[in-house]
């Protein structure tokens, strides 16, 4: 066991760096950079500038001197706002994305895997047929709608009774984060949700399901001991990948919400080629998700003992 | 238990609706099992074993599977058609049950110690480590070595014929008075086969259960079994003792099978036969006997009119299911006829 989480520790370390260096090279492909507007009004100032950034530097240069930084954690300073730190900023709004993020990621898990037995448990009678209506809406319809219409929601529910039940929008308290947590793990709530079905439903005709019965457990022991454990599995593998869209997928949420997430700074930094903020904020992300995958595949390890000893 | 039989089984029915309509799985079986006893259920595929015996536990699913009708008695008591807690007062303590493929039999999530060990929580209400102890003698008793390592392995770490001494390992757990082994040897490669026969006949005769077991390898019955019920398109074609049945059989179905059997008796010339064509289609069973379309001996009635069990009131035990057992049928070359006259049910 400690072997396989090495190895996938050092398999993911190589992920990163070439998420690093193909960040890099993707993103001095780009014609322009960040001394482009309004700042470097004469040739003096964007040399001086330039200098003082590095940017006059051979691109070999750059990108080992940027490496040597991004190992002892260092991403540098932002170029469009002033003086502050990537790292800073990552430190400030990060927390508040990958809380939103795992709100939603343990909705959607836990839902799907709830929606996804019961449907299974009442095949083709009513609740089935209405779960499954949900589901197919929940896959269909963008995540920005669904915000837009949690909120519009909220706010005649608040303006109805009078009172604020929970907050339209901003950051700060548990309760400002429930609908937009909800709302951005629909998606994947819904996506689990028909995973988890269709899991559930082979693992009843599987034959251990026959010996459970034949043995004479009762139906809920053979649904949480049997059933429940194995149809899991399938739903496990596809939450690393889904961690990953929606911790990244989030900004559009965080921005209908007002939620001062990392998410604005990742897309506001693209469409000002802030160089050191775009891979600040790529290579955390990578690394992050990297590290969910990981994660993800211990855990898996832990419930399937068939891929422990591989 | 008084003068009740072990399991009495009668007049049992299965049906099972499908997109192309309903099955007649088993169409009115009659056996019964005494305790101690060994029966052998014979025929080839599809012709209803598997349902029977899964019927009696409650384990077909329904639907689309659906009991039409019959009785099963054990030791007195009706245990067809039990909701599942009611039923879960006989599966696995009184009844036990081992499958054909072992290998997808058991959950691969919980290792094989925790699966022998719920069957005694369950129903004997033992603590995990009672029950675990107990676990240990069971796989000791059917002979897997290293039990108390093996007690903490995966499904996938044992090998098929281990896997089926641990199933015969779980099914004894409460130690049931009857044990159905549905074909638990067709998986399994033949030298593993023979070890698993005899394991099974081993714990019959020390602790006296009784067995059904279900095969279509003649072969199997030969080795194992005191009785055998003959089955065919839903029914029972032939039942008596193994010496009944080997030799005298008297259905054309039994014979034919015996001829489709490989002796080691060397004979020159000797070839197989198979039986020529395959089982009715039991979306719409025949009028009139099920093994009518392959018989050579078929007459015209055999197309008309299921007949019904014949027997010798001499052995009222030994009965077949054919039209030449009626009184002033032609004789048939290698069919055992000793002019029934007693025939009961239809």
């Amino acid at each position: 066991m400690l072997k396989y989480t090495l190895g996938r520790i050092l398999s993911g370390l190589v992920t990163i760096w070439f998420i690093a260096t193909a960040t890099f090279l993707a993103m001095h492909a780009v014609p322009g950079d960040p001394l482009m507007n309004e700042k470097a009004t004469t040739p003096e100032i964007r040399e001086n500038l330039a200098r003082k950034y590095g940017l006059d530097k051979p691109i070999v240069e750059q990108y080992v001197i940027y490496l040597g930084n991004m190992v002892q954690g260092d991403f540098g300073i932002s170029f469009t706002q002033q003086n502050r730190k990537v790292n800073d900023i990552i430190q400030d709004h990060f927390p508040v994305s990958a809380a939103l993020g795992i709100l939603a990621i343990t909705f959607a898990a836990l839902g799907g895997i709830l929606w996804g037995a019961l449907t299974a448990l009442y095949r083709n009678q009513l609740p089935d047929i209405i779960i499954m209506f949900l589901v197919i809406l929940g896959i269909s319809v963008p995540s920005f709608v669904f915000a837009a219409l949690g909120q519009l929601l909220l706010v005649n529910i608040n303006q109805w009774f009078n009172i604020s039940f929970l907050p339209v929008a901003g950051w700060g308290t548990f309760a400002h984060m429930i609908v937009p947590s909800l709302v951005l793990g629909l998606g994947t709530m819904a996506l689990l949700t028909r995973l988890m079905r269709s899991s559930m439903l082979e693992i009843v005709n599987e034959d251990f399901i026959r010996t459970a019965r034949a043995k004479g457990l009762s139906p809920s022991r053979i649904f949480f001991q049997h059933q429940l454990r194995n149809a899991i599995l399938p739903v496990v593998t596809v939450l690393g990948p889904q961690i990953a869209a929606i911790t990244t997928g989030g900004f559009v949420v965080e921005l209908v919400f007002a939620i001062p997430g990392l998410g604005r700074y990742f897309v506001q930094a693209v469409q000002q080629l802030d160089y050191t903020v775009i891979m600040g904020t790529t290579v955390f992300y990578g690394a992050f998700l990297v590290f969910m995958v990981i994660l993800v595949d211990i855990i898996y390890g832990f419930i399937d003992p068939r891929v422990r000893l591989k | 238990m008084g003068t009740h039989k072990l399991l009495e089984v009668s007049n049992l029915s299965v049906e099972f609706e499908t997109y192309g309509g309903v099955v007649k799985a088993v169409r009115g079986v009659d056996f019964s099992v005494d305790a101690g006893e060994v029966l052998a259920i014979v025929g080839e595929s599809g012709c209803g074993k598997s349902v029977t015996v899964q019927s009696i536990m409650g384990i077909i699913p329904m639907p689309p599977g659906k009991i039409t009708g019959g009785s099963a008695k054990l030791k007195g008591e009706e245990i067809l058609g039990l909701q599942a807690q009611a039923a879960n007062q006989f599966r696995g303590k009184e009844i036990g049950m081992i499958f054909q493929d072992p290998m997808t039999s058991l959950n691969p999530t919980m290792t094989i110690g925790a699966q022998i060990a719920e069957t005694l929580k369950v129903h004997r209400g033992l603590s995990t480590q009672q029950a675990s102890e107990i676990a240990s003698e069971l796989l000791i008793r059917t002979r897997i070595p290293e039990a108390q390592k093996r007690l903490n392995q995966y499904p996938f770490e044992f090998s098929g014929g281990m896997l089926q001494r641990a199933m015969i390992a779980q099914s004894l757990a409460c130690s049931p008075s009857l044990l159905i082994a549905d074909e638990p040897t067709t998986a399994l490669d033949v030298t593993i086969q023979a070890q698993i026969l005899d394991l099974l006949k081993e714990l019959q005769s020390r602790d006296g259960m009784a067995i059904i077991l279900i095969t279509h390898d003649l072969a199997v019955v030969a080795r194992t079994a005191q009785n055998v019920c003959v089955m065919y398109a839903g029914q029972i074609v032939e039942q008596g003792s193994v010496d009944d049945i080997f030799y005298k059989s008297a259905h054309p179905y039994t014979l034919g099978l015996k001829l489709a059997m490989p002796s080691n008796v060397s004979q020159q010339n000797k070839k197989l036969e198979p039986i020529p064509g395959s089982p009715p289609d039991l979306f719409s069973p025949p009028s009139g006997c099920g093994y009518a379309a392959r018989c050579p001996h078929a007459m015209r009635i055999c197309h008309k009119e299921n007949p019904p069990l014949f027997s010798d009131p001499r052995e009222p035990l030994h009965a077949a299911r054919c039209w030449l057992q009626a009184p002033g049928a032609p004789k048939t070359q290698g069919l055992y006829q000793p002019n029934l006259i007693a025939s009961h049910g239809a």
